[in-house]
This record gives structure tokens, sequence and C-alpha cells, in this order.
């Protein structure tokens, strides 16, 4: 038994520290890719780096996006574009960045990001812009 | 918002691979307490991945599915676009994982059920939260060029 303990003691110890390394590298990447540029638009938007071999990217965040009426979506193949992926260093798919109308990163999602987070990210970008408009 | 992918994979029979092996690791860990012989189930289960992957039709928790659960409803089918490659070589990996644990059981059994342990966490997270560690190095050697993703 005492093997048994010492092994799930190991093993936990593992798993602590993945997670620990996995959370900092997340706020890490995130801190840096904050403010990176892209193309600009009449309405904040999404970049969506995906892949072919994402499962999570077609069963979770696709039907996500799919309910945001009315928001620009654009799909990026991270593999493919990888100059645009390491701009945003994207690390893991799906990543979702949402993009100022004027082109900057507002907001960096690593991994799948539900649609009620995307929506408050996306009222966030709108809500930042009218107080520039009125402060203007 | 399409998916250009012409190839379909059934997650359920992954999810009933994933949950053998959680399953398995478990009865090896928890029973070798009691009956140290059930360790042998580490590197029986070891073979079984590494077998299906390289032969999927002999992936023998996918063929339970396929064989047994599917066809009597026990467990419905969810079929979505999306690539094998990915989750063969994350079933691979968990193999290579096990064959190494298998390695270390009886000179350091400490080391060789935490490497079981862990195979069986990677499992647990792809099962509970749809994120499969082995597809996202998949995922990253692609990048790097080191394998056609």
């Amino acid at each position: 038994m005492t093997t048994q303990l010492w092994a799930l003691a190991v093993a936990g110890l593992v798993v602590l520290a993945a997670a620990c390394l996995e959370a900092v590298r997340s706020r890490r990447a995130r801190s840096r890719s904050v403010g990176a540029a892209a193309a600009t638009a009449p309405e904040p938007y999404i970049l969506y780096f995906t892949g072919e071999n994402c499962s999570v990217c077609r069963t979770h965040q696709e039907p996500a996006l799919a309910k945001l009426d009315g928001v620009r979506v654009d799909k990026v193949d991270a593999i493919a574009q990888r100059e645009l992926a390491d701009r945003f260093h994207v690390y893991t798919l799906p990543t979702t960045v949402v993009m100022s109308s004027e082109g900057r990163s507002l907001h960096v999602n690593y991994g799948y990001a539900p649609s009620t987070k995307l929506a408050r990210q996306l009222s966030d970008a709108r809500g930042g812009e009218l107080r520039a408009i009125a402060t203007a | 918002m399409t998916a250009s992918l012409s190839s379909v994979v059934d997650h359920s029979a992954l999810k009933v691979n994933q949950t053998g092996i959680i399953a398995t690791v478990l009865v090896a860990f928890i029973g070798s307490a009691f009956y140290r012989p059930l360790l042998v189930l580490i590197p029986l289960l070891a073979v079984v991945l590494l077998v299906g992957t390289f032969a999927p039709q002999l992936a023998l928790f996918k063929q339970i599915y396929f064989k047994v659960l599917k066809p009597r409803g026990i467990v419905k089918p969810r079929v979505v676009p999306d690539r094998p490659e990915p989750h063969n070589f994350a079933q691979g990996l968990g193999g290579v994982f096990l064959a190494i644990s298998s390695v270390f059981l009886l000179p350091l059994p400490v080391v060789g059920l935490a490497l079981a342990l862990l195979v069986a966490v990677l499992a647990f997270i792809n099962v509970a939260f749809g994120y499969c560690v082995g597809c996202q190095i998949y995922f990253q050697l692609g990048r790097a060029g080191l394998i056609k993703a």
C-alpha cells in the first residue's frame, strides 16, 4: 500500500507542477499578445485560430462562435498561417482573439472560450470604443 | 465557417477507449495493493494501446464499442468531422508511456505506477474536459515541421 501512496504523491506533484507551468505560460503569452495588431474593421471582431486536427474546435468552439450573431469571425489555420499565429503566441488550439475595430488585440483566449465569455469581451471592446469616441 | 474535412471520427469510440484506459490503470493501481500480480494489467494495456495505434481494427476498447456497446445502444455514436491521426498519435503516446512504466514496475514500482497514473490522468482530462494533450503535442510537432500535421 505504501508504494501506491508514494506513486500517488509523485503523480500528484507532477500534475500540480504541470498545471502551475501551464498557468504561468498561459498568463505570459496572454500578456504578450494583447496589443498585437491585425487588420482594421468597422466593428470589433474575432480572430479564430484553428487547425484540421483540433477536435475541440469543431465540437465546442465553432458552435460557441455560431451563437454570436452578426459578429465577424476570421478563421485562421494556425499551421498554414504560422506567422500570424506566432504574432499572437498561439500555443494551443482553439485560440480566439477579440480584436478592436482598429485592429488591436484586446482579449486572448487560449483553449475553448464559451460564447458568454466572448460576448462579454466583445461588449467590452464596443464599450471601450464608445468611451474613446465620447472623450475624443 | 465550415470544416473542410472529408474524414469523420466517432468521438464515442474515443471516450470508450479513454474510459477503458482509466479503468484498467485504476484496477491495476488499487488492486495491486492487495494482489500484486494485477500489475500485469499495465504492460497488457501498453500492448493493447500500441497494437491499436498501428492496427485500429485490433484496438480492444474501440472494438468493444463498435461490436458490443454501439449495436446494443448502450453508448450512442457521436460522429463529428475530425481527423483520426491526432487521436491515434495520442493513443500511441499513452502506449509508449505505459511501456516505459512497465519497465519500471519491478525495479522501481513507485516510478512505474506514477507514470501509469499520469496516463490515466491525461485520459481523464480528455474524457471530462475534451482536452487532448497528445493531440496538442501532435499539433506542436506539426508546427515545428517534425511531422506532417
